[in-house]
Parts: structure tokens; C-alpha cells; sequence
């Protein structure tokens, strides 16, 4: 049985969970065994001194609603691919902006930007105003360059 | 061609083929690296982010009324769905309730944007298909729902109509009656370009039977909308979790059990029947009172303060459309993040176009209803 | 005008060919974001591109004389948008469509988005709106023609 650090209800009457993030995958199971198949949203909160990762599901057949909440402060989360497929994409996303690792992600690359590029955007300490340049090699792949000379 | 990149045969005699970012058929800048054994497509990688215009890191900095603007531009053919989806989320957060009117006005424009989406997509589709003439027939009935938007709201596409606890302008009669004389004309003219396309063999035999999505991998890949609803999975927010007034409101969901492309497109079209049902309900139903709620008077728009957490779905011309917004008390959202549907639905693609013909992925990719500025936001 | 004299004929030859010229301008489909629709709008039968002789939208841009940029060009597409106009024969035009194309537009405070797409290729017509309506895209095609007419005054 996981055990629940916090149990309470956001402001649009959601009931949120919130779990310690070893506990987060086995917590998946159980929801899913419950009727929690459509996984919704992977949201990444950087709240500066750690980063909070919120997952919101839905269970269709009795129309009930619940988030669930684990922080973490080494930008590492186990992954729930495992028990979602569509957890996929959205954690390249959360990867890709926000800089979470998710562990055991089959296919962990950046979803929008190139592989090259520096830093997370999303993240409250990513500096604007540093511009970096997008360029293309012969094979079509993208890589990010800081040198306004190399640029295009 | 940008996307004629053919690779040497790899060591099961299959060829890596590029397709895109600049393609016809990709709805705009949709790249895929297609493996081909002959003409069959053996795997199918998509690479986006071509249109990543980075709208959730722009919320952060702007006010929450201003934010609205970039929620316009990620669906841009279905603008006014995305304009309800935020401000689902933002007047709950900001605790600023619409009057009874707006929400009945809201309805009426969400169901008019869904119609205008669903035209640029039949039309966008049969060009796929390499069928020219439909095209124009949608795209003369969406100018005239852009008609009517324009008399809202001066605006053609990127409306900008709704702001938070309210409507931008007021109803008037003359905006009643375009929209009632829409709403008389259109079934007739729909069912000609319904019959268009299911009028010819071509078309029929290019989607019946083909790209076959089962409802348990719908689900699994977090598929909504026309396209699990194709899949017979009747689930609809506006069913599911009711806003605004859809309760009220007396229309059916359209489900069917083929699974396949045809039944996608026939989905949308019974959705278009739909949304002219709720709209005339509704135009009739419009209550009188304020068109804004008197807290977000314009000049104290930019002061609002928001705090806590809001996750609130809506069902977009695409589908679940969700926006979670994370206030920290100021004046700006502490954290924007948006569910986008097509992003869900173009997941699923691999699955679907494994062992189907070369010009079948081009249906198929058709029939999901991209739009990358939500995709990559 | 005088009858035998060298330049008079090579003069009308060349305005003969800059009306043709800018009388069948043939576009490329290049539709990047929400312009894309308003640009796929002229095309429709409400506002018919034809009459300007540009109903043609080439799907290959060795065969098309004008790219509509139309929509934000974001770092990761621009350098694919110059080598779709490097593949472009010559004379070609560029038309600039919406402000994200102009300056960065309502993204301009972003990190992925090109400001303006003047950086990457040359702009021959700016026509600002965001979407600019369908009319307005027309104007900015009647311009252009116009210019490449005046094109040996000049």
C-alpha cells in the first residue's frame, strides 16, 4: 500500500495526492487497476528550490477527477511509461522545457528543440536574453550554436 | 522537394524516406522520417517542433488578460475554443464568474469556431485526397462564419473576442439574425459537400477500412476527441464535465464503431450538424443582463491577482483541450501549461500507419486534424 | 520613339516581359502557421487569387517565382525557409506575410522565434496584420506585381 503524504482539494474541486516520488509508479498501478486510464497532463513546476511534477487522471467510467503530486530536488522522477503510453511525449516535453530526468523513459530525447541546445527554457533561472542560433547539417538533423557568426 | 532525402537500403533492404517540413500534405510543418520496405511503411518517426513558438514561457511574463492572445494563436482555425478553454482556467484562478449572458454568447461562438474548424480541415483533407473542388465549398461557408465574427469583433481569425469575466462587445440583433440566417442556409449547403466526397469511389476507397484505431490503444495514448469518438469510445467534455451552459443545452455526442478514416470524417461532419443544433438553441435562449462581470472592468484588468492551482478541460474542435494555470498570488501566472490535443493525437500515428501503404500515411495524417500551432505551441 | 533604333526594341521587349512576368506570378505552398489559412483563404473561390494570374500554387519551388512567407519562422525552420529559397529559380520574390514574419510579432520576447524574416532572405513586400485579412495579401501581391513592372526604370 503507497502511502499518502497529503491528501487535499485544489481550488477547481480536484482532489490532489501527493506521494514521495518512490512511491510514484507503484501509485500509478493502483490508480490505473482502478479505473484511472486516461492520463491527462504531465505538468513540470519549477518552484525554484525544487521542482514539482503533477500528473492529472481520469477515470472514465465513473467520471472522477484526481492530480498527483511528487517533488523531487535532483531534476529526477521515475517514469510511468511503464503503465501509460501516452506519458511518452509529454515527458520528452517536460524533459525538453523544464529539465526533468525522467528515469526509465524508453526514448528520452528533446521533443522540440535540438539535442544541442543549452539550458531548459521553463525554468525560472533560464536567461532570456542569451540568444542561441539554430543550424542544419547535410543530414537534415538540427543542432544550436551560441556563435552569431555560425548562424544562418 | 525539401523531403526527396532517400537513404541507402539498411540491412533489411529498407529505405529511409524524409518527408517534410515543407509538404502539401502535412498541414504545415510536420516532419517524417518514414523507414519503407517498397511501398509499405515499416516505421514512422514524426520530428516537430518547427512552430515551437514558446507561448507557455510568453504567459509567464505577460498579465493574465494578455495572455489570451497566444491561446488565439495555438488553434488558429478554431480560435474561439481556445479562448473558452483558458478562461475556464483563468476566471476560476482569479475567482471572477461570468454572467449568465456571456456564458450563453460563449456557446454560440465556440459552436461557430467549431464548425469553421472542421470546413478548413474537410477541405485541407480532400486536397490530401486530391479532390479540388470541395475545398472551395468549405471555405465559402467559413467565410461566411468569419462574416459574423467580424461583425462581433472587427476580427476574422485570431478573434480576441472573450476577455476574462466577459465578452468583448455585446450581442446585438443584427448579430442574431446573420447568425439564425447562417444557421437556415447551412444544412443544405453541408450535405452537398457531405455529398461530394462520399459521392465518390476514390474517396471511399481510399478511407474505408483504412487506418484502423482500436479504443483500448486510443486510450492508452491519451487520444480525445472526433478521433476517439471515431473509435467508439463516447466520451466528450462537454458530456463529461459540463461548462459554461452545455447543460442546458439539448445535443447529441456522434460515435461510431469503424474505426477507420471514413468514420473519423463522418464524425465531423455529424459534430457540424451538432454544433448548428446547439447554436440555435442557444441564439434563442440568450438571456438579457451584463455582457462583463463589473470586477474586470477594463481598467482594472491588469491588476487582477491570481493564486493557486486551476486544471480545466474543455472539448476544442480536436479535443480535450486542457490548461493548467499555477498562480503565486501577482499579477502574472506563476506556471501555463496547456494539454494540446493534436499533440496526443499525432502520438498515436506510428501505431497507425505500421504496414500501410506510402500514400495511405498521407490519409491518415489527414485524417487526424493537425494544427501545429497547437502541437508545438 | 524612334523606328530602327536598337534600345526602343530592347525596352519594349523587357516591359513585355516584366508584364508577363508579374501577371502569372506562380506561388509556392508555404504555409508555416495562422497566415497559412488566410493565405489558403485568397485561394478559395470568395476571394480568387486568379484574377491576378496567380492561381497556381506550386507544390515544388523549382517552380515557383514568389514565396508567401506566411507565419512565425521559429530558428528551427529558417534554415530550411533559405534553402527552399535558395532551390527557387530566378527572378524571386519574397512577400512577408504578418508581423511574427516582420519583426517577431506577438513572440518577439521569446527564444525560438526569428525576428523577421529579413535576417534569413530578402523581403521584396512587408504586409503587417496579424493575420492580415485576405484583401490585404491581395494588395500586397498588386504591389508587387507593380513593382517588378517598374523593375528596368528603376
Amino acid at each position: 500500500m503507497v502511502e499518502i503524504l497529503e491528501e487535499s482539494t485544489g481550488k477547481d474541486g480536484r482532489r490532489v495526492l501527493k506521494v514521495a516520488k518512490e512511491d510514484l509508479v507503484q501509485l500509478m498501478k493502483e490508480l490505473k487497476g482502478q479505473g484511472f486510464v486516461h492520463l491527462s497532463l504531465i505538468t513540470g513546476i519549477d518552484r525554484k528550490d525544487r521542482l514539482e511534477v503533477v500528473y492529472h487522471l481520469q477515470n472514465l467510467e465513473k467520471n472522477e477527477y484526481i492530480a498527483v503530486k511528487t517533488e523531487t530536488l535532483d531534476e529526477r522522477v521515475p517514469s510511468v511509461t511503464s503503465v501509460f503510453t501516452s506519458a511518452n511525449w509529454d515527458e520528452r516535453e517536460q524533459y525538453d522545457l523544464m529539465g526533468i530526468v525522467f528515469e526509465g523513459h524508453p526514448n528520452l530525447k528533446r521533443l522540440f528543440l535540438p539535442e544541442s541546445w543549452v539550458g531548459h527554457p521553463l525554468r525560472k533561472n533560464y536567461d532570456i536574453s542569451k540568444v542561441q542560433y539554430i543550424n542544419m547539417d547535410e543530414n537534415g538533423e538540427d543542432y544550436a550554436t551560441f556563435d552569431p557568426g555560425d548562424g544562418w | 522537394m525539401m523531403g526527396s532525402h532517400i537513404s541507402k537500403p539498411d540491412e533489411h533492404g529498407w529505405v529511409e524516406l524524409n518527408m517534410g517540413p515543407q509538404h502539401p500534405s502535412t498541414h504545415g510543418v510536420l516532419r517524417l522520417k518514414v523507414k519503407l520496405d517498397g511501398e509499405i511503411v515499416k516505421e514512422v518517426e514524426p520530428v516537430i517542433g518547427y512552430l515551437h513558438r514558446n507561448a507557455e514561457k510568453i504567459c509567464e511574463l505577460d498579465y493574465y488578460c494578455d495572455s489570451m492572445i497566444y491561446f488565439d494563436r495555438m488553434d488558429y482555425v478554431g480560435a474561439m475554443n481556445m479562448e473558452v478553454g483558458y478562461l475556464e482556467a483563468a476566471e476560476k484562478l482569479l475567482g471572477i464568474p461570468p454572467p449568465e449572458r456571456v456564458q450563453w454568447i460563449r456557446v454560440v461562438m465556440a459552436e461557430l469556431s467549431r464548425i469553421a474548424s472542421h470546413l478548413v480541415w474537410a477541405g485541407a483533407f480532400g486536397l490530401d485526397l486530391g479532390m479540388l473542388t470541395p475545398f472551395f465549398y468549405c471555405f465559402v461557408e467559413r467565410e461566411k462564419v468569419l462574416r459574423i465574427f467580424v461583425e462581433a469583433c472587427g476580427s476574422r481569425q485570431e478573434t480576441n473576442y472573450m476577455s476574462i469575466g466577459g465578452v468583448y462587445q455585446d450581442f446585438n440583433d443584427k448579430l442574431v439574425h446573420d447568425i439564425l440566417e447562417f444557421t437556415e442556409q447551412f444544412p443544405k449547403k453541408l450535405d452537398d459537400i457531405f455529398n461530394a466526397y462520399v459521392k465518390n469511389d476514390i474517396f471511399i476507397s481510399r478511407t474505408k477500412g483504412i487506418g484502423i484505431l482500436e479504443p483500448e490503444v486510443a486510450l492508452d495514448y491519451g487520444v480525445t476527441g472526433p478521433m476517439l469518438r471515431a473509435s467508439g469510445v463516447d466520451y466528450d467534455v462537454r458530456k463529461a464535465e459540463p461548462y459554461l451552459v452545455y447543460d442546458k443545452i439539448n445535443f447529441d455526442v456522434p460515435v461510431s464503431y469503424k474505426k477507420d478514416n471514413l468514420a473519423r470524417f463522418l464524425v465531423r461532419f455529424e459534430e457540424m450538424r451538432q454544433a448548428i443544433k446547439i447554436i440555435n438553441q442557444a441564439v434563442k435562449k440568450i438571456p438579457d443582463g451584463p455582457y462583463f462581470n463589473p470586477k474586470a472592468k477594463k481598467s482594472l484588468m491588469i491588476r487582477l491577482r491570481g493564486e493557486g492551482e486551476v486544471y480545466a478541460r474543455t472539448e476544442s474542435s480536436k479535443g480535450e483541450f486542457g490548461v493548467y494555470l499555477v498562480g503565486d498570488g501577482g499579477v502574472k501566472p506563476y506556471r501555463v501549461r496547456v494539454r494540446s490535443p493534436s499533440l496526443k493525437n499525432l502520438s498515436v500515428l506510428p501505431y497507425l500507419a505500421k504496414d500501410q501503404m506510402i500514400a495511405d500515411l498521407v490519409a491518415i495524417s489527414g485524417t487526424i486534424d493537425l494544427v501545429f500551432g497547437e502541437v508545438d505551441r | 520613339m524612334k523606328s530602327g533604333d536598337g534600345g526602343v526594341l530592347t525596352t519594349t521587349l523587357e516591359k513585355a516581359l516584366e508584364w508577363g512576368r508579374s501577371n502569372s506570378l506562380w506561388p509556392l505552398t508555404f504555409g508555416l502557421a495562422c497566415c497559412a489559412i488566410e493565405m489558403m483563404a485568397i485561394q478559395a473561390a470568395d476571394l480568387d487569387i486568379s484574377r491576378f494570374g496567380s492561381e497556381i500554387f506550386r507544390n515544388s519551388p523549382r517552380q515557383s517565382d514568389l514565396m508567401i512567407v506566411s507565419g512565425t519562422v521559429t530558428k528551427k525552420m529558417a534554415p530550411r525557409l533559405r534553402r527552399l529559397y535558395d532551390e527557387m529559380p530566378y527572378p524571386k520574390y519574397v512577400i512577408a506575410m504578418g508581423v511574427c514574419v516582420i519583426q517577431g510579432g506577438p513572440y518577439n520576447q521569446g527564444y525560438s522565434v526569428v525576428m523577421g524574416v529579413d535576417k534569413v532572405v530578402p523581403v521584396d513586400v512587408y504586409v503587417p496584420g496579424c493575420p492580415p485579412t485576405p484583401e490585404a495579401l491581395t494588395y500586397g501581391i498588386m504591389l508587387l506585381q507593380k513593382k517588378i513592372r517598374n523593375e528596368t526604370e528603376r
